[in-house]
């Protein structure tokens, strides 16, 4: 056996008492994983585990779910719905009491992803104003009384906006706009001729700060990741031709332009030409991304752009950070947590339900 | 880094979870898994190999003009159809990092493969090895070795046509036969593809369940790729009008060979070896299921084997391709009996994020 794999056997068998630091057996202290989830028969699912495997709940929903948002002091958790899904659902964290069905103004469609402000009075989502297909919307919503309120929207200053982050000062969203059209009710792209993908940073009360765009026109910014020093992360899904060499990873730094991520030309080709989730390990300095066409995770050092790691895992979605490393899940496989403090990355599959899982995950 | 020292390097990332999940080899899940591995996976990749090991040599002699063309197009045909069985088993190192472009360029909706073949050549009348490697996919794999051998506007009995096309065949052949040999050796490496589905727990699989849920996922996506490559010609995404030339191996009439290869090598994953595949995981309660599969193959087959005519005739006329569409539809049933009954049957997702799109 090679050194490195004693090595890795080592922190892995370390590992297999605690799982992110946390010691099994306290489970109240155990963090609790929040996700969209299918059952094998198809239907949707708003699901909060803790990472012992242990079940807070699995509350059925009409449609199926994307990201998932948890308040930052009320015991409130949001399920976006998937495009074009009209409804979101709002949720008890503690049991998954169904609180709300969220519907969208009229005209309007959700796109997966939203956010709450840090005073817990407001959530943003990105939105499809189908009156005038794909131009996208941030839609206001106030929290009141353990509801939420349409009260306004700003433009998101592109088309088929996707996921949205707060910059670290927490009035700032940055905003990836997909580029893609699509219509009420339809999933079908409209425009990939005439994509328009950029990313954008706007003031909460819609305020255009910066919009900036790949070279690639058909490279589709989707999914985004921020550290806690304001450097930004996108992950790309490419709609062209699967042999061109489009930057699937790209990254603005503080002060800096929106830019190619310097992977791997081995690695950019193991995603075939799409990405997922984005999580960024503030205290580690690593970023994560998963590619599930390509079946493999990906983890990076942040600063140098060295690549520490490409993990086989089939169909992997969600990626989160904790305290030890990464959660990522599979619609097809077990969770794993990636270990990332020694010089290896160790992968320990969680005694969560296996497969099923979707896009997103939030572990709080 | 390689894909090679990738799995090394991954090697003993999961060996902690035995104290978790220990799973004794009597585990049905474990032993099909291997099963497979030895019996149905290692041989079809050992094949390819050796077709590919023969291309090579059948490029040089033919270009040497010890072979005549004839034979150098059986070459082909072989490693074409050895390829071809690959395709419901496109499980590690093949299926990963766009590899399987350097084998075959399919769809070729544009005729890509003759016009980059010709820039290539004009560019580099003395084609090497090396200006292969640097070039594009499109021309390194068995769809331009095709193009040479079989394209109907190239006479290969010229002297001028054979020494202009003739380096490219040899590098084709030797690139493949490279290539083929690489994915041989990472299947049968210590702690290669091969370990990884035959002991659990290992650094890919936390579980036999894990192994087993990827390989119903290649073989689903193998009958898929099927399908697209049934449908494309049929012109199933072209409202309905043939399109001949998206059919693969249109030039050397390869199209039903392949597709019956493909179809006897997905039957192979479900049957085993020695009866020992992914039927042997359903129980007595799920004979009927088991029953309609091996009759969804057995009628698959069957209708291959009844086509009387080649592939381009059958697309030229009515009948024809009402013989072609039942064969689709067949197909097209086969693939969901797999998605859909056999993977909840055998108790395994296949996973859906892959084809999300958000």
């Amino acid at each position: 056996m090679k050194r490195r794999t004693l090595l890795g056997l080592g922190s892995t068998l370390l590992a297999a008492g605690a799982i992110g630091g946390w010691a099994i057996g306290r489970r109240g202290d155990q963090p609790v994983l929040f996700s969209a989830r299918d059952d094998a028969d198809g239907r949707h699912y708003a699901v909060g585990y803790r990472l012992d495997g242990s079940r807070l709940f699995a509350t059925p929903v009409g449609e199926r779910c994307h990201d998932v948002y948890v308040h930052p002091h009320l015991p409130l958790v949001m399920f976006v719905g998937r495009r074009p899904s009209r409804e979101s659902y709002l949720l008890d964290s503690r049991d998954g009491t169904l609180l709300q069905v969220l519907e969208t103004a009229a005209d309007r469609h959700f796109y997966g992803h939203g956010v709450f402000h840090a005073s817990g009075d407001w959530f943003y989502a990105t939105e499809n104003d189908t009156a005038a297909a794909g131009r996208g919307v941030l839609g206001v919503y106030r929290v009141e009384e353990r509801r939420l309120q349409r009260v306004g929207e700003h433009p998101t200053h592109g088309i088929g906006p996707h996921q949205l982050l707060w910059m670290p000062d927490g009035e700032t969203l940055v905003v990836a706009n997909g580029g893609i059209r699509t219509e009420a009710d339809s999933r079908e792209k409209m425009n990939l001729d005439a994509m328009e993908p950029s990313l954008v940073l706007l003031r909460r009360d819609g305020t255009l700060i910066s919009k900036e765009q790949l070279p690639e026109q058909m490279n589709s910014v989707r999914h985004l990741a921020v550290a806690a020093d304001g450097t930004v992360v996108a992950g790309q899904q490419y709609e062209g031709d699967p042999l061109d060499r489009a930057p699937l990873v790209a990254i603005k730094r503080p002060g800096q332009a929106f830019q190619a991520f310097p992977l791997g030309e081995q690695q950019r080709q193991a995603m075939n030409q799409y990405t997922a989730s984005l999580a960024i390990h503030d205290e580690l300095r690593l970023l994560a991304v998963t590619a599930p066409r390509g079946n493999s995770v990906f983890f990076w050092d942040l600063d140098s752009a060295e690549l520490r790691q490409q993990a086989h895992l089939p169909d992997c979605a969600g990626v989160a950070a904790v305290a030890d490393g990464f959660v990522v899940s599979s619609g097809q496989g077990r969770c794993r947590l990636f270990d990332c403090r020694g010089p290896g990355i160790v992968a320990q599959p969680l005694d969560l339900p296996a497969g099923l899982w979707d896009n997103h995950l939030r572990v709080v | 880094m390689a894909p090679r020292s990738a799995l090394r390097s991954l090697t003993g990332a999961l060996l902690g979870s035995l104290l978790l999940t220990a799973c004794t080899p009597a585990d049905p899940l474990a032993g099909t898994s291997k099963a497979l591995t030895d019996r149905v996976l290692l041989p079809a990749y050992a094949n390819w190999a050796e077709q590919n090991r023969q291309l090579a040599s059948s490029a040089s002699a033919y270009c040497a003009g010890e072979q005549p063309l004839e034979q150098a197009r059986q070459a082909f045909v072989q490693a074409q159809t050895a390829w071809a069985a690959l395709q419901p088993l496109l499980i590690g190192p093949l299926g990963e990092g766009n590899t399987a472009w350097q084998v075959q360029f399919w769809p070729d909706k544009k005729n890509l493969v003759a016009r980059q073949v010709n820039r290539l050549l004009d560019d580099k009348p003395q084609l090497g090895r090396a200006d292969l490697d640097q070039a594009s996919v499109v021309v390194q794999g068995l769809s331009a070795y095709e193009y040479v051998l079989f394209d109907p506007q190239l006479d290969m009995a010229e002297r001028a046509t054979q020494a202009r096309y003739c380096p490219l065949l040899v590098a084709i052949g030797e690139h493949q036969q490279q290539l083929s040999a690489r994915i041989l050796e990472q299947w049968q490496a210590k702690d290669g593809m091969a370990a990884q589905l035959q002991a659990f727990p290992s650094s890919r699989y936390a579980e036999p369940r894990e192994a087993i849920a990827e390989l119903l996922r290649v073989q689903v996506n193998g009958l898929d790729g099927l399908k697209k490559k049934l449908g494309a010609p049929l012109g199933r995404q072209t409202k309905g009008h043939p399109q001949p030339f998206q059919a693969e191996g249109w030039r050397s009439a390869t199209t039903l060979a392949s597709l019956d290869a493909a179809t006897a090598s997905a039957e192979r994953l479900w049957q085993g070896g020695e009866r020992d595949g992914l039927r042997a995981l359903l129980g007595d309660d799920q004979r009927a299921l088991a029953e309609r599969i091996d009759q969804g193959y057995a009628g698959l087959r069957q209708g291959i084997a009844a086509l009387e005519r080649p592939f381009a005739e059958l697309l030229a006329d009515q009948a024809g391709r009402a013989q072609l569409a039942a064969l689709y539809k067949q197909l097209d049933d086969l693939h969901r009996l797999h998605q859909g009954e056999l993977a909840r049957a055998l108790g395994v997702q296949i996973g859906f994020n892959a084809h999300d799109g958000d």
